[in-house]
């Protein structure tokens, strides 16, 4: 609940767009392997293989974020390099109808936006708070509206692709606590009250939001209609398991029902919302996306390379070295 | 008061469209419905009495909700959110919000702890009923017809 601390930065850190050191103790609410990059003094982010964090379907590529940002073409896997952002991304949201509108998370705060697939970067973060972005998600029907989760504070909407921003919700908050949010994707699957769902992945877990904002719940059986009548959602029978972070989460956009999730136990497949998942294969992920036009194509960025699955996740083949 | 207001603006407007010749504007206000009933004026009046008595005290006398209520509470728990168009009420459908009424929050979302006392002992369904009625009178037309969209596709889903 010390929302404060997120705000105690030190001025050096305030502004956008200023080239700077990674803050080692911004690393310590990201993801178990920054978190060991955080412990090595001395050393660069890169030397401690924080090379991928993000990764995105875009047209015939897969867009490639971290230290640089690259594309590598689905077929060949040939890699071009688009640009060396001043301060690694931790995240990056792109909308299938607007494949050169890039929205990503610089280390340290702030949103960048780029219009032209990844060569010109632009600070679009206006009004959020001065800390770490730790999600970003585009709205699934909503091209022009992005959410960004912001480590220590919650969950910010803009609707008007990221000229402005405001606050929506607070964060999850799960096992009595709040929970940062690792992951963020917009489910377009409707949720009972007149729009669709934000699905969250967190430290602890998964839950979601419908996107009038009322509360994080649970995923159940049922749209939250169901939820809503008492007593009538049956529990999650094969839910992701408890007590490990959601890395990365993914919705399909043509068959929005069907979600990924990476785990530090491997990658993890639902086809009905989020309520019963299996394991589909022990890979280690970084970074998960799936492509707008095929559900069972999926790629992965593991700390080495970029994979590629067609058929949902069980069988995988490197596309490229990173 | 705030009724009057809203029926005046009404009236204003849609003398307004009157006179600039669009035909589909009616002159009295569309009746509020509850679960498909027509609730009469003297429902909403009472339910107006109601929410002041029962609700204001957390939701605001003006239905504005609690400062900062999309923080939540050091406890955890989320503040009470208004019930004019600047919240989350007009989402949810008259049975929703009927249920939510009368059995709390925490009984609707499994396992979810709130802060939003249950009516069932306190109101009788008719008060429950009014209040919301006198609820769904406050809000703008845009806020009306979502909500009347909400209760639609609920009730296609049953
Ligand atoms: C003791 C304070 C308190 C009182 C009194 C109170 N409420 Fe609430 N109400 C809350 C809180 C807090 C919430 C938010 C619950 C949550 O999300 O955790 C809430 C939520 C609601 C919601 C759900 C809104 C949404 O969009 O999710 C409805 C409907 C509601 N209240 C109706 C009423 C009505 C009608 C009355 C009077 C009969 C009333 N409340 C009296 C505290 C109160």
């Amino acid at each position: 609940m010390d929302r404060s601390g997120a705000f105690n930065k030190p001025a050096s850190a305030t502004g956008n767009g200023h080239p700077r050191k990674p803050h080692r103790r911004m690393f310590l609410t990201m993801t178990g392997g920054t978190f060991i990059a955080a412990l090595l003094p001395g050393r660069s982010a890169q030397a401690t293989g924080y090379a991928t964090s993000a990764i995105t379907f875009s047209g015939q590529t897969v867009i490639v974020a971290g230290d640089s940002v690259r594309s590598v073409d689905v077929s060949t896997g040939t890699t071009v390099d688009l640009t060396t952002p001043e301060r690694p991304v931790h995240a990056l949201a792109i909308h299938p109808d607007r494949p050169d509108r890039l929205f990503a998370a610089p280390e340290d705060g702030g949103i960048a936006q780029s219009n032209d697939g990844g060569r010109l970067w632009h600070s679009a973060g206006n009004g959020l708070p001065d800390a770490q972005v730790t999600a970003l998600a585009v709205a699934a029907a909503a091209p022009d509206t992005v959410y960004a989760t912001v480590s220590g504070d919650g969950l910010w909407r803009s609707e008007d692709a990221g000229g402005t921003w405001s606050f929506v919700m607070d964060r999850p908050w799960i096992e009595e606590a709040e929970r940062d949010v690792l992951a963020l994707a917009s489910v377009n699957l409707a949720s009972g009250m007149g729009g669709i769902w934000l699905y969250a992945g967190t430290e602890t877990g998964l839950t979601r939001v419908p996107d009038c904002f009322c509360r994080w719940q649970d995923v159940v059986a049922g749209d939250a209609m169901d939820a809503l009548v008492a007593g009538a959602a049956p529990p999650p029978e094969a839910p992701l398991p408890e007590d490990e972070p959601v890395l990365a989460l993914v919705s399909a956009h043509a068959a929005p029902e069907r979600l990924f999730a990476a785990l530090p136990s491997g990658l993890w497949a639902s086809a009905d919302g989020g309520v019963m998942w299996e394991r589909k294969s022990s890979v280690q992920v970084r970074a998960l996306a799936v492509d707008p036009m095929d559900p069972g194509h999926i790629a992965a960025a593991t700390d080495t390379e970029l994979k590629l699955s067609r058929d949902g996740g069980a069988n995988w083949a490197t596309l490229a070295a990173l | 008061m705030r009724m009057r207001l809203l029926t005046i603006a009404g009236l204003a407007m849609s003398g307004l469209a009157v006179a600039v010749g669009a035909e589909t504007q009616q002159a009295e206000p569309e009746p509020v419905t509850f679960l498909g009933q027509i609730i009469a004026p003297e429902q909403i009046t009472r339910g107006e009495v109601l929410y002041a008595e029962s609700c204001a005290s957390c939701h605001g006398a003006d239905l504005e909700g609690a400062p900062d209520w999309r923080r939540r509470n050091a406890n955890g728990r989320m503040p009470a959110p208004p019930h004019d168009k600047t919240g989350h009420t007009w989402h949810h459908s008259d049975r929703q919000l009927f249920t939510i009424t009368k059995l709390g929050v925490g009984s609707v979302v499994p396992g979810y702890e709130s802060d939003m006392p249950a009516y069932q002992n306190i109101l009788s369904d008719a008060e429950i009923i009014a209040v919301l009625a006198f609820i769904k009178s406050t809000w703008p037309e845009r806020q009306r017809a979502a909500q009347a969209g909400i209760n639609e596709s609920e009730g296609e889903g049953s």
